[in-house]
């Protein structure tokens, strides 16, 4: 998938995003299948490229059989091998692939086990585009970030600021905009 | 008494841990990866948290994750198992940092004996009888180097871990040149660490380790030794006790020898002494496991005790209470480790679905396993499905028992190691108790189990 969602104002700017998207996209992407990193990010020239691990690669695997007393929400998206965006300043450029199959939601789940803080501002209704943060999970005071994985309206946010989180917990569920 | 632990490890140990919990009216909230999901740990636990992928590195020995599950779970303490972060003293000590009590040693003592090498000259010092080896590798030229004193064949060892992963003996330098380098990822791999040393080999050797509980004022005492000979490449299959290589006189001086060491040396909490027996009956210190053992069950049966329950109760401050002489070993146990894989494929590690599963039962059984009918085995861990542990009064009573106990074992649906079991206990060197740690190797799990089928 790579869907640029604006047409880049000069060559300069196309020629950047053809060089990132064919060349230091492709070698991110091998470096971070082969380690066991869970995000990384690089900056070039004025462009910020963040890659980041699916939260859930066992997306409703074991759906069938949940635990009984499940106050667990089990994590539901399911996400690419890498996914990944770039971004400059308000623009969006996304890549990599998605296997996503419900086209009009997606599910945001945690990154990580701890405290759940929300961002100033994101509540039900919210519009969020794709990369922007809903908050962030605090784990042992270490700030891992929570993300939009697409453009849309925040829905059915389940996890209020300062509650414990566990990884893979569903979030929030984000509908995609229909225009 | 700790209100609620968190137990940060899968399997067999996890429900282990969870039982004991239980019993001690601790809360028992069990750190998973999304793999285990539906184990029995998980859901015999008080609160189950899932603490990451199923990927070890970024669940069970991912230190931030665990710690912040224990956290915002409001547990008191840390119950480690074995393997994972079992034994890593920067864990330990992270988990004191966040105020946490780390249900092992204390991380001093972790460091003090992190290193196989330096354990064995601070032991050696304190009277245990070593094996030449090396201390740590820092490249392949030194590994020659100290090969080539130390006399091939020697053992490739990891520094961190146990299990045999990251282990091989080699007989020439081209061996250790090729080995050398697989030991280092396997290493790697399993323990995150992937530093090597090296030990003499003794051809014909018995594997007999001593179980040793000492609290935190300097009391201790044994709880008799484990004899581990039936391997296959330094995995251990079988485990029993008493040791059919002993008798008693050498069996007390081992198992005294090892307990006056390890409180002269200042260890705390429950640990194993590992030793190799020769032929005749000299035995030197290899390492020391600061853990609960996979194996932990042979000695229960034996003493009576539950060797968690321990650990737990010296972690948190509490005094042994108990002297040598109130340690009563009673008859004979065996414990046969359900592993899946495929002893006629090389031991393939096996994973998929476990259609049935029905344990053993009566006097003297014991069956510590996740398994239920249904359970999926996921391809990501190790691959123990369980513990078969038999007691009887004496050696030969639990081997009846056992070949009752393991006809009656069902595992369908994924391939295990029963039938090498099966074809032990047929087989005279087990029966005779003259099983060495290399003998399975070198006459081949094959030919074990081509002669069970023709009997």
């Amino acid at each position: 998938m790579a869907d640029e969602e604006r047409t880049p104002t000069d060559d300069d700017e196309r020629r950047t995003i053809a060089r990132l998207a064919t060349d230091t996209l492709p070698r991110l992407i091998e470096r971070m299948t082969k380690s066991e990193l869970g995000e990384l990010e690089v900056r070039e020239d004025g462009w910020r490229i963040r890659l980041r691990r699916p939260v859930a690669l066992t997306a409703g695997a074991g759906d069938t059989k949940s635990r009984p007393a499940a106050e667990r929400p089990r994590p539901t998206s399911a996400g690419s091998a890498t996914s990944a965006h770039a971004e400059r300043i308000s623009s969006t450029a996304r890549a990599g692939q998605s296997t996503r199959l419900d086209t009009t939601r997606s599910t945001v789940t945690s990154p990580a086990v701890g405290y759940f803080t929300s961002r100033d501002g994101v509540s039900n209704g919210t519009k969020i585009a794709s990369g922007d943060l809903l908050g962030h999970v605090d784990v042992l005071g270490v700030r891992q970030e929570v993300v939009a994985p697409i453009d849309g309206v925040v829905g059915g946010l389940e996890v209020e600021s300062g509650q414990a989180i566990e990884y893979g917990q569903r979030i929030a569920l984000i509908d995609v905009n229909v225009q | 008494m700790f209100s609620k632990v968190l137990i940060a490890n899968r399997g067999e140990i996890a429900l282990r841990i969870v039982r004991t919990c239980r019993r001690l009216g601790i809360g028992a909230v069990v750190a998973y990866s999304e793999a285990d999901r539906d184990t029995r740990a998980v859901h015999l636990a008080d609160e189950a948290i899932c603490v990451g992928p199923p990927e070890s590195r970024r669940s069970y020995l991912s230190a931030p994750s665990l710690l912040s599950a224990a956290l915002v779970t409001g547990c008191e303490a840390i119950h480690p198992g074995y393997g994972f972060l079992s034994e890593d003293d920067t864990f330990a000590e992270m988990t004191r940092a966040h105020g946490l009590a780390f249900i092992g040693p204390p991380p001093e003592v972790l460091e003090r004996f992190a290193s196989k090498a330096g354990t064995r000259t601070l032991l050696g010092r304190h009277g245990l009888p070593t094996i030449p080896g090396s201390g740590m590798l820092r490249d392949d030229a030194q590994a020659l180097a100290e090969a080539e004193r130390i006399g091939y064949p020697v053992l490739i060892k990891p520094s961190a871990g146990g299990g045999g992963k990251g282990m091989r003996m080699v007989r020439s330098p081209r061996e250790l040149q090729q080995a050398i380098t697989v030991c280092r990822s396997e290493a790697l791999a399993a323990f995150g660490d992937d530093s090597l040393y090296l030990e003499q080999w003794l051809e014909e050797n018995r594997h007999v380790e001593v179980q040793v509980i000492v609290d935190r004022y300097g009391n201790g005492v044994h709880v008799g030794e484990r004899d581990c000979s039936v391997q296959r490449r330094h995995q251990k299959i079988v485990e029993e006790a008493p040791s059919p290589a002993l008798d008693v006189g050498q069996r007390e001086a081992l198992a005294e020898s090892a307990i006056r060491a390890v409180v002269a040396a200042g260890y705390e909490n429950l640990g194993t002494l590992e030793f190799l027996l020769d032929r005749e009956g000299n035995y030197y210190f290899i390492e020391i496991n600061c853990r609960i053992q996979v194996e932990h069950p042979v000695t229960e049966m034996l003493a009576g005790l539950d060797l968690v329950a321990e650990q737990i109760r010296i972690a948190y401050g509490e005094p042994l209470g108990y002297g040598q002489q109130d340690v009563v070993m009673r008859g004979h146990a065996i414990e046969f480790r359900i592993n899946a894989e495929d002893t006629e494929q090389d031991f393939q590690p096996q994973a998929g679905v476990v259609e049935t599963y029905l344990p053993p039962g009566g006097p003297g059984v014991r069956m510590d396993s996740h398994l239920y009918s249904g359970y999926e085995v996921p391809p990501y861990y190790d691959s123990l499905l369980g513990k078969l542990v038999v007691w009887g009064p004496d050696r030969a009573a639990a081997i009846a028992r056992a070949r009752v106990a393991l006809d009656e074992l069902v595992v369908d649906g994924i391939v295990t190691n029963i039938p090498l079991h099966r074809a032990l206990l047929s087989h005279s060197t087990f029966l005779d108790g003259e099983f060495t740690t290399n003998l399975l190797d070198r006459v081949g799990s094959g030919a074990f189990l081509a002669a069970a089928r023709a009997a």
